[in-house]
């Protein structure tokens, strides 16, 4: 995919002083970029970093022409992106790739999609066969390609939009969020990748929320408001807590962990990024042996609803040829007051099984029992069931359909009839609970909200029906790490406060460890494995056969083990960490080693 | 609530993967040959001439081996709706329709006739629409997606010059079958999500219009502002691709018409020309005459 670069001396991209401004004429309008100067030489890898709405978006769709400066320059190539001679050329030498896997395939084969762009850009037959198929082989999807690409998992999907992309002979790959909705398996897949094309010659520039992601790159870009905030090595970056929290953004975890040992441990480096790095780090000062026991978080007994399901199948378009078996005899307990996650690779019956306990799907075989009362007698009466088990859906921001914010979150407690007083008291204390004051947010437009508010709205819509069992289908995908602590510190807080029960079926290993007690492991529509969280994240490799990881800090543990360090392997969330490597950095070795008095 | 699954009914523009003798042929010729039984259905008025036809689409989806089942299940679907269209027929009697003879009363009950051209509107409007739709799956069940549309846009191609826009046509129709599946997955999470807060999309007194348009906005405001917004983004993914419309456009493959297709097409248009040529209005009445004289 890569040209020659020898005659290439002159930036890639070039932005100068870009401005962009969204809204009609007569408006007033936004401002999403105010001023951002920048360039990317050939071959570089770009991390794009930021809270939601400082900018990224906007800035990357300007790569590529998608967007024209409302003031300022963007150069590709020494070609400016306001001529719209130049957009074929552009685009095809700056290809892009979207967050949502399914909202870019166009063509209703695999083939026939990455065939899409070589066609509008006129190249004779032999030569988009060629470069198909060359595209195809690089993303490992050739022995696919006459599949429809609803049919694919979601990672396949976003390999077949790289693919699309590469078989323009790109020269820069802009992927604007391109793995937020995919599982560790296919995220995996589609970073291996990345860093192979990159290798071969090939430009890149990510957009990213996952700052751990931001270590593949050598270059860290963050907006703030529209404005360049930083422009430097990730290491440089997240060496100083306080601007990464001003941006709104986080640490990766080896670094959030290096920053809590150091100020246990002043002077020890906080400039680490890789598992490998703190091991190494942590090997010269860390006395090899002592241990130091792990207090399991246990959940209160005080919730109520239990849930139990027995012997549960279900096939999807059960007696037409295109039926797909989705669950396969699954056996859960939910007891009460529990936080429980479902993880399992994509198309392992995650939402299956939720969508079953919230009395939407009944099994084909086997049955649900809500307090030991078969779920379809309950779900016969959907408006006490509605007050006994809440849902949250992926995306649920989509789903809000009321002008204002109160009226949405009123939606629930008013089709269960309840009068007017009640339901507004039920409407502010949900808004209250998610971290959306009541008399602030009332009365916004729902459509005005950032993309993190509304899903606390449809969050609150939920809650205001006081279920006692919260079931949520991925709840953190695709928000920024700031929205995304929030979120998890509001459920926490309503499990041990408000006595919820809570299953969460999630991608994401970091969350489980951040909340869950327990963990049930599906593959293939079957449980594969189950237990308290510290038991199941004690199994990484199966875990990992099963395409799914262990959270970040127990993956930095993995490595510090490897070392030859005695650490326990299941440590799950910084502050465990910090407490049991705190407890080995006894007394004071860096004062010692660099023999400075206390 | 026991199958709340919108993919199973939208069959339309679904393709069934297979390697039937009818999923092999060149699609164009598929098209041409799915034109003519159309207008041979739609031009037949006799019984007989509507039998054979509907045995005719029997076999080829005998030929396709499709389950039988799935390929007659929108006919099954439909089914209400022609018994129900059976009734206004029946209510409104078609004095003219069909041979143009008298039309003989053959039931009649108070004000309720039954004569011998409603009986015959009835049937074969039935049939036809069963034909149609029967048909309709069997060309979508059995060719993809992409090979339809680019046949659309290579049967249209000579249309160009007089302003069709072949390709622009050929690609809508294709993003739209895309969708179906995507578009009724979204619908089915829009309902269940709206259900579990205790939404009820049930039964409605019908004559309170505006109260059930307002209990069904929970449902099309989030169908409309999501499918806005997909193509919003599908949109832009095209852009990003360097799409500009139909000019300048390259294809990957071309379809080529073998020999077996130009077969195909011949058996179906001669079939069709018989189909047009006999005269079966007449061949119905010898038919009722036998069966009346062998009684």
């Amino acid at each position: 995919m890569a040209r020659a670069t020898t005659q290439q001396k002159q930036p890639l991209i070039q932005i100068a002083d870009l401005h962009h401004r969204y809204g009609e004429a007569g408006e007033r309008p936004i401002e999403a970029l105010r001023g951002v100067s920048l360039t990317v030489q050939p071959g570089e890898f770009v991390a794009i970093v930021g809270a939601n709405g400082s900018g990224k978006t906007t800035l990357a769709r300007h790569l590529n022409a998608l967007l024209l400066p409302s003031q300022g320059e963007v150069h590709v190539d020494g070609l400016s992106t306001a001529r719209a001679a130049h957009w074929p050329t552009i685009r095809s030498q700056v290809a892009m790739v979207f967050q949502q896997p399914e909202d870019q395939l166009i063509a209703t084969t695999v083939i026939d999609d990455v065939a899409f762009g070589p066609e509008n850009l006129g190249l004779p037959p032999t030569e988009i066969e060629r470069n198909v198929q060359c595209a195809l082989r690089t993303v490992g999807l050739w022995e696919l390609r006459h599949r429809p690409p609803h049919l694919l998992s979601a990672g396949q999907q976003q390999r077949v939009a790289i693919a699309g992309a590469l078989a323009m002979a790109p020269r820069c790959l802009v992927l604007d969020e391109a793995t937020a909705m995919l599982d560790p398996a296919g995220r995996r897949e589609v970073l291996a990748l990345l860093k192979r094309i990159h290798a071969e010659g090939t430009t890149i520039v990510m957009i990213t929320h996952h700052m751990a992601e931001t270590a593949l790159a050598e270059r860290v870009i963050a907006l703030a408001d529209g404005r360049l905030a930083f422009d430097g090595t990730p290491r440089r970056l997240f060496v100083d807590p306080a601007r990464v929290s001003r941006l709104g953004l986080e640490p990766p975890p080896v670094t959030a962990l290096a920053h809590r040992l150091a100020q246990r441990w002043p002077g020890f480096p906080t400039d680490l990024l890789t598992p490998e790095e703190l091991a190494n780090t942590l090997a010269k000062r860390i006395a090899p042996n002592g241990t130091s026991a792990l207090v399991p978080s246990m959940p209160h007994q005080n919730g109520r609803l239990s849930i139990h399901v027995k012997d549960a199948h279900y096939t999807y378009l059960a007696g037409t040829p295109l039926a797909t078996k989705a669950l396969n005899g699954v056996n859960a307990r939910i007891h009460p007051g529990e936080i429980v996650a479902l993880v399992g690779a994509t198309g392992s019956g995650k939402s299956t099984l939720l969508q079953m306990i919230a009395g939407l799907l009944s099994p084909s075989i086997g049955q649900v029992l809500l307090e030991g009362t078969d779920l379809d007698a309950w779900a016969r009466d959907r408006r006490t069931l509605s007050q006994q088990v809440g849902i949250l859906f992926q995306r649920p921001e989509e789903q809000l359909f009321e002008p204002y914010v109160g009226d949405d979150v009123a939606f629930g407690p008013r089709q269960i009839g309840l009068d007017r007083a009640t339901v507004r008291e039920r409407v502010r204390w949900a808004m209250e609970q998610v971290g959306l004051p009541f008399l602030t947010y009332k009365d916004r437009f729902t459509q005005s909200l950032s993309g993190g508010e509304r899903r606390k709205a449809a969050l609150a819509g939920v809650l205001a029906l006081r279920p006692h069992l919260l079931l949520l289908d991925e709840p953190t995908a695709g928000l920024d790490p700031r929205t995304r602590r929030e979120l998890l510190a509001t459920l926490r807080h309503l499990n041990q406060e408000g006595e919820l029960t809570i299953v969460l079926a999630t991608h994401n290993m970091d969350d489980v460890a951040a909340l869950a007690h327990r963990v049930y492991v599906l593959a293939k529509g079957r449980i594969a494995h189950q237990g308290p969280t510290r038991r199941v994240f004690s199994r990484s490799e199966r875990l990992h056969k099963l395409g799914l990881e262990v959270p970040a800090v127990t993956s930095i543990m993995t490595a510090l083990r490897r070392r030859g360090l005695r650490v326990p392997a299941t440590v799950l969330t910084l502050e465990e960490a910090e407490r049991v490597l705190g407890a080995r950095l006894a007394p004071s070795p860096v004062h010692a080693l660099e023999g400075r008095p206390t | 609530m026991k199958r709340l699954e919108f993919l199973r009914y939208a069959t339309l523009g679904q393709y069934l993967p297979g390697d039937s003798r009818i999923h092999r042929l060149d699609p164009r010729i598929k098209l041409v040959a799915f034109g003519l039984i159309v207008a041979a259905v739609t031009f037949s008025n006799a019984y007989l001439a509507n039998g054979i036809l509907l045995l005719a689409i029997l076999l080829l989806l005998g030929l396709s081996r499709l389950p039988l089942g799935y390929g007659l299940q929108s006919a099954r679907l439909a089914l209400p709706a022609l018994v129900i269209l059976a009734l206004f027929q029946l209510v409104m009697p078609a004095r003219q329709f069909g041979t143009g003879a008298t039309c003989a009363i053959i039931w009649q009950w108070r004000l309720l006739q039954l004569t011998d051209c409603t009986l015959r509107l009835i049937v074969v409007s039935t049939a036809r629409l069963i034909a149609l739709l029967v048909l309709t799956n069997l060309l979508t069940f059995t060719t993809k997606t992409s090979d339809l549309a680019t046949g659309v846009e290579d049967l249209l191609a000579p249309l160009q010059r007089i302003g069709v826009p072949a390709h622009e046509l050929a690609l809508t129709l294709s993003i739209a079958l895309r969708f179906v599946p995507t578009l009724a997955l979204q619908m089915e999470r829009v309902v269940k999500a709206q259900t579990a807060r205790g939404a009820d999309f049930g039964a409605s007194s019908r004559f309170q219009v505006i109260k059930t348009t307002r209990r069904l906005l929970p449902l099309l405001v989030p169908l409309f502002v999501g499918g806005l917004r997909r193509s919003e983004r599908l949109a832009l993914a095209m852009e990003a691709r360097c799409y500009t419309g139909g000019r300048g456009r390259s294809r990957r493959t071309r379809a080529r018409a073998g020999l077996t297709d130009y077969v195909a097409l011949i058996a179906v248009g001669a079939f069709c020309a018989a189909m047009w040529v006999i005269d079966f209005g007449a061949l119905d009445r010898a038919l009722w005459l036998w069966l009346a004289g062998a009684r």
